[in-house]
Order: structure tokens, then sequence, then C-alpha cells
């Protein structure tokens, strides 16, 4: 048994669906975790190197400080390694065209196409969560005051039914 | 004909297609029945024998249980048998199937898959051990983080390092290839089940979540290069079989056109790879017939007869309705047709 940031990973699992374990990451996005740290669909977590572990922990641990993801150069066909250490001078660098419109798409604020640099888990998106219905308290919205009548929020029907929204729905709600 | 199941048989070390390996598992002894189709690819291989492997790259091609895999492994156990070094990948797809490891390598731009690799060496030296106990490594093979292997060398050294060490396992497995490819004392046979697969999209996903070329993997990029010619052997043979068990991946259009299987009703507007067109350049087609003859099918009826499969009065009656049935398809024949009289 792993413990990962205080969650509990089963060994046997596979990593891709034990990532979810994590409150806040989906089938999707472990995923995507997963590509990040060029772990296979079928690598379960007893198989994880303790290297990929420790990225895996680092990462999660701040997601939006994590480097981004550089491309990296592919072989072509015809393309043929040569033997020995890499230096500037052995390998021929391949020429990547230069990023003329100033910033990339995975430094802008939104993050761009990609959704691992946004990722927020555990108790930081507890925090979000808090935070967006003590707002809308303060505000005094209508979604505001059902959050505090402890009522559905989303034009549900009250006449009958509505048992979750009674018993979970508050402020102070994570 | 049975298959000698010594511990050093490509089968039993290398492993089996699923069907292929259900059906040995029910006869008490491997056999399989000799085709026309297997003599004409014994033939081709033992032409194969005495030249280039560019010359001699052959795809086995038919539709659904026809008896391309089995046809597959007769050529191999005949290569084995007549002391041919033999590389055997029955199970392709795992090689682009996100099952195995990978990690990105700067020096060759490719993703390696050192697991897969150091597997296929530590298989190819139990099954072949006794003929590269001859060969020498050819060439100073450098590997980083260990002590370069002199030229001069026993090739069972530099083997032992590639199947011992998982990262240096794909340098090792590239450079054994290619001194397999200059020595000219045994024939090379490369095997593939499930060949489509090395040109259809990959599972794998890159960090940055866009889809890994199979050419950009190091194992179907290395198949793919003797696939295609680029790479040779000086005396060896590469021999292939599609399969239509996994539909995610079916035959690509580039190896359709390539082996001459669409007919031409392949619309043009469909997007063409123009690197896997250079990769599925040259290959010969083979196609293995549809149906069973009839003295074929009546001595693959002996063989489940004799195994004591059939529960039924076994005689021509059951022989012919049977045949008739499957339409003389290989698989039909023995699964719909012999099996399932046990069932009844």
């Amino acid at each position: 048994m792993v413990y990962v940031l205080g969650v509990l990973l089963p060994e046997n699992q596979l990593t891709r669906f034990a990532l979810t374990h994590f409150y806040g990451i989906g089938h999707k996005t472990a995923h995507r975790v997963c590509a990040r740290f060029q772990i296979h669909d079928r690598c379960r977590v007893k198989d994880l190197t303790p290297t990929q572990l420790t990225s895996i922990t680092a990462f999660l641990s701040s997601p939006s400080t994590a480097q981004p993801v550089q491309r990296v150069p592919l072989a072509s066909p015809t393309f043929g390694p040569k033997l020995g250490p890499i230096t500037p001078d052995t390998q021929s660098t391949p020429t990547l065209k230069p990023n003329t419109s100033g910033s990339t798409s995975l430094t802008n604020a939104k993050g761009g196409n990609d959704p691992l640099r946004n990722l927020k888990i555990e108790t930081e998106l507890r925090r979000e969560i808090r935070e967006n219905i003590s707002h809308q308290r303060m505000i005094g919205s209508y979604v505001g005051r059902r959050h505090a009548m402890g009522l559905p929020v989303r034009g549900q029907n009250t006449q009958n039914n509505a048992k979750t929204a009674k018993k979970l729905n508050r402020i102070d709600r994570w | 004909m049975k298959f000698p199941m010594s511990e050093t048989n490509p089968m039993k070390v290398y492993g089996l297609p699923k069907t292929v390996a259900t059906e040995f598992r029910l006869l008490s002894k491997p056999c399989s029945v000799i085709r026309d189709v297997t003599l004409k690819v014994l033939g081709k291989l033992d032409a194969a024998s005495k030249k280039s492997s560019f010359h001699s790259r052959m795809v086995l091609t038919g539709s659904s249980g026809c008896g391309k895999s089995y046809t597959l492994i007769q050529g191999v156990e005949y290569a084995a048998a007549n002391n041919w070094l033999v590389f055997y990948f029955p199970y392709v797809i795992n090689t682009v199937n996100s099952s195995t490891s990978y990690i990105y390598d700067p020096r060759t731009r490719t993703y390696l898959q050192p697991a897969y690799a150091s597997q296929t060496l530590q298989n190819f030296v139990t099954v072949n051990s006794q003929l590269i106990q001859k060969l020498k490594v050819s060439d100073d093979v450098p590997i980083e983080g260990r002590a370069t292997i002199p030229k001069g060398a026993p090739l069972a050294d530099l083997i032992a390092v590639g199947a011992k060490d998982q990262n240096s396992a794909p340098v090792v497995l590239s450079a054994l290839l290619e001194i397999l490819g200059k020595q000219t004392e045994y024939p090379v046979l490369l095997a593939i089940d499930d060949f489509q697969a090395l040109y259809c999209k990959t599972s794998y996903k890159d960090p940055r979540f866009s889809m890994i070329k199979s050419y950009h993997l190091s194992m179907p990029r290395l198949l793919l290069e003797y696939a295609s010619g680029k790479k040779s052997f000086a005396r060896g043979a590469v021999l292939g079989a599609l399969s239509t068990a996994n539909t995610t991946f079916s035959v690509p259009v580039e190896l359709q056109e390539s082996l001459k299987l669409n007919h031409g009703t392949t619309s043009p507007y469909i997007k063409r790879s123009q690197e896997l067109i250079s990769y599925a350049e040259g290959l010969t087609n083979v196609p293995v017939p549809e149906t069973l003859g009839v003295p074929e099918a009546a001595s693959l009826f002996d063989v489940w007869m004799k195994d004591k499969a059939i529960s039924h009065d076994s005689g021509d009656e059951l022989f012919m309705s049977k045949y008739s049935e499957a339409g003389g398809n290989p698989r039909d024949f023995v699964w719909k047709g012999l099996l399932v009289t046990m069932a009844s």
C-alpha cells in the first residue's frame, strides 16, 4: 500500500485508475497525469519506479508550479542515431520553429490546451468550492440564499424529494 | 505433423497467439496439418536462406480463420529445425497497446521500450543458445553507463548485458540485429504475427497527451525497418502474418495498398501517411487459401479424432456435414464443427 499526499493507493490497482482516488482527479485527468510521466496504461502501482512515484508526488503537491512539458524532437524514418554520448557536435540539433507570437499556449493565464496546469486537488479544491459558496452568500445572490437555507440550488422541485440538498447544502460545506 | 516441444522450442519460449494457444491446450500434443501453402512458404524460406532478407519480406494474408498464424508457426518451426536464428513475435500488438513501459531517449529521438526488449533478448538466447556460441561481436558496442563490449567478444556476453539490465536492452537488441545482419553463418528469420499492428495508431501518449506514432517507438520501429528493407540480414527473411482478431488494430490503408488487398476500393480522399507508405514498400503478399482442401480437412479431422476429442460416432458423414457447414474455413471447421460435438 502506497501513501501519496495522504491518499492510499492500492498496490495491485492500475495506476491510471488508482490516481482517481484523489479528490479532484477523474479518469481523464488521471490518464493525462500518467502520460505526463510516461506511465503505460497497464502499469500497476507496485510496478512504479521510485523516480516516477516521487515525480507524481511532486507534481500533485502543486500542479500550477510544475514545469511545462517541452516538445521533444522525434526521429524521421531516415534518422540514424549515432552511438556514444550525446554532445552538441555529434548530434545535429533539429531546428524547431521559433515562437513568434510572444506567449506560448502553455504559458497563458488559462493554461492553454493543457488541463493539468490548472489542476486543483484535495484541500485546494475544497477551499475553492468553499470560497465560491461564501462568495455567492456575500453578494446576496439566490444561489447563496439557497445554500444558507439548505435547499436545492439549481431550480429542482421541493414539494417532494430535495432530500440530498436538505442533508448536505450549507455555507460551510467542505 | 507433431511439433517437438523441447525446452528451446520457439513456440514454448516466445509464446503463441491466443487462439492457437487454446487449441494446443485442448490437444494432448500440439499438431498442425501440412497444406499446400505450408509447402509454398517453406520453399520460399529455403530460397531466402541463401540471399538477403531485403528480397524475402513476405506477409501472409487471408480472411478470418483461414490459417495465417498456423502457417507462420510452421515456418518458425521449420526454420528452427534447419539451424536458422529465429525471432518470433506471437502478439506484436503488445508493443503498441500501451502495455509495456516506455521512456523517451534523446539520442535515438524515439521512445524506448526497455522491458519488452529485455524479454525479447532473454527469449532469443533461450531458443538459439546452441547456434550463437560460434558467433562473435563484429564491432565495438558502446553502452551507456557500462563498459563497451569489445570487437571479438562472444555474442552471448552482449546479450547477457541486455537481458540483465533493462535500461541497456534496446541498444543491445538493435546492435544484436545489426551483428546478425552482417554474419553469413546462419540465416535469420524475423517472424511477426499481428503484422498490421506495426502500421496502426498506437495507444501510447506522449507527455503532451498526443498519440505516439508506431515508428517513434523503439520496438515497432526496429521491426518496421527490417520489414521495409531499410535494414536487412545478409541471409534471412522477414515473415509476417496479418490478424483479424483485434478490431482496434485493423489493417490500415497504407498496408492494404502495399499488399494490394483492397482491390481498388479505398477512397483516394483518405489521408495516407507518407512515412508508413515508405515502411510498407516492397512487401510480398502470400495469400493463404480461404478454404481447406478435402484431403487437408480429412487429416485435420483425423488429428482430432485420434485425440478422442469428438464424442460422436465419427465417420465420413460427420466429417462431410461439418466440412460443408464450415464452408471449408479451418477455424470454423474445428471450433464450430468438431468441438461443438463435445457439447451436444
